[in-house]
């Protein structure tokens, strides 16, 4: 019964974590900017300002934008499978089901994370990842450890 | 119920005598186009009265970031005449039909210069109250990746792929349990007991 609640509840952690990551323009930080995925926050006399993102690799910033809306989407379809398998499942079956959204979800932020990593901002402009960025990693080691979880656990034979 | 219906005719029936004296101008409201392509500019309009034959059509152009416009074609008296000393010369074609309302023009072999908005006023005399309307044209070196269409793709792509994955997972699921499929991998035992169900009948 804890473990069951544990899961959920890490499971819930990284949904929300993922939200932030892909949501908060915060992949690329400055003194005064904070950009990234969908736009550019400014801040010029203490008033922020918001701009499209421009001089950007077109393909791969939207690249990014897909798969961290996909791990989203996926996390998000895990856990309600997951509610689901609790329900439906015979005993003494593993969940795959859910595993499987769930290590595709984290495929698909690893995916994003790394083609941000390897394609925007290489040319050392000033500024330094922001806490998005950090969020998208650390909900790839979550997703993870879930998927992992997922396929080993099994559910209680009466 | 025939109250609302008796006051929206009567307030249709206001509206209309003002509509029938003013000329509604459509064109597009921006237009994309690449370096050395042609592009079409349409331009109609919606009038109450029959098409005259003094209808004309006029475009003119107004480069980016400049305030003055300037003509460069005119249709009238049932002549075209195109532009023949400013930026359009010997690239404009006039195509369309007046007769049926229709005052397009094309341009050829685009070069950047030509960025800009071009407005075309069109008159139906008597009907010749209205505003001209405008298009933006904007010319690029290489077709942009518009914002989003990438990304929609991707997702688009990936979720479908998905539900045809779980349609087709339960699909063979049913029609396996309904007998229609038999599966060797699986199944393995019944397999044996209907060859052998099967010997004693025909014992």
């Amino acid at each position: 019964m804890l473990m069951l609640a544990a899961i959920v509840v890490l499971h819930i952690t990284t949904i929300i974590l993922l939200l932030v990551a892909a949501i908060d323009n915060a992949w690329w930080v400055d003194d005064l900017v904070s950009a990234d995925l969908w736009g550019r926050w400014d801040l010029s006399n203490n008033v922020w300002h918001y701009t499209n993102l421009k001089g950007y690799p077109e393909d791969y910033l939207q690249a990014v934008q897909a798969t961290s809306v996909l791990a989203c989407v996926f996390s998000i379809l895990a856990l309600f499978v997951f509610v689901a398998q609790l329900f439906t499942l015979p005993k003494g079956m593993r969940f795959t089901f859910t595993g499987i959204l769930q290590i595709i979800a984290c495929l698909c932020i690893m995916t994003g994370a790394s083609i941000y990593t390897a394609k925007l901002h290489v040319n050392g402009t000033s500024g330094g990842y922001g806490h998005c960025y950090i969020l998208a990693w650390i909900s790839f080691v979550l997703t993870f450890i879930l998927a992992l979880t997922y396929f080993i656990l099994r559910k209680k034979k009466e | 119920m025939l109250t609302f219906l008796a006051l929206t005719s009567v307030a249709l029936l206001g509206i209309v005598p003002e509509q029938s004296q003013a000329i509604a101008i459509y064109t597009g409201w921006e237009r994309h186009a690449l370096v050395g392509s042609d592009i079409r500019l349409s331009c109609s309009f919606f009038s109450w009265r029959w098409t005259s034959e003094d209808v004309t059509f006029s475009w003119t152009y107004r480069p980016d970031g400049s305030r003055d416009s300037i003509s460069i074609f005119h249709y009238t008296g049932g002549a075209a005449y195109v532009d023949n000393k400013g930026p359009f010369r010997d690239r404009l074609e006039f195509v369309g039909n007046p007769g049926r309302r229709d005052g397009s023009i094309l341009l050829k072999n685009l070069e950047l210069n030509d960025n800009g908005t071009f407005t075309c006023d069109a008159k139906n005399p008597p009907d010749i109250v209205g505003r001209p309307s405008s298009v933006r044209l904007l010319v690029f070196e290489k077709v942009p990746i518009q914002a989003g269409v990438i990304t929609g793709a991707i997702i688009g792509v990936v979720l479908g792929l998905l539900v045809l994955i779980v349609v087709i997972y339960y699909l063979m699921r049913f029609l396996v349990a309904r007998r229609v499929f038999s599966l060797s991998v699986s199944k393995h035992g019944k397999k044996k007991k209907e060859g052998s169900q099967q010997r004693q009948i025909k014992v």
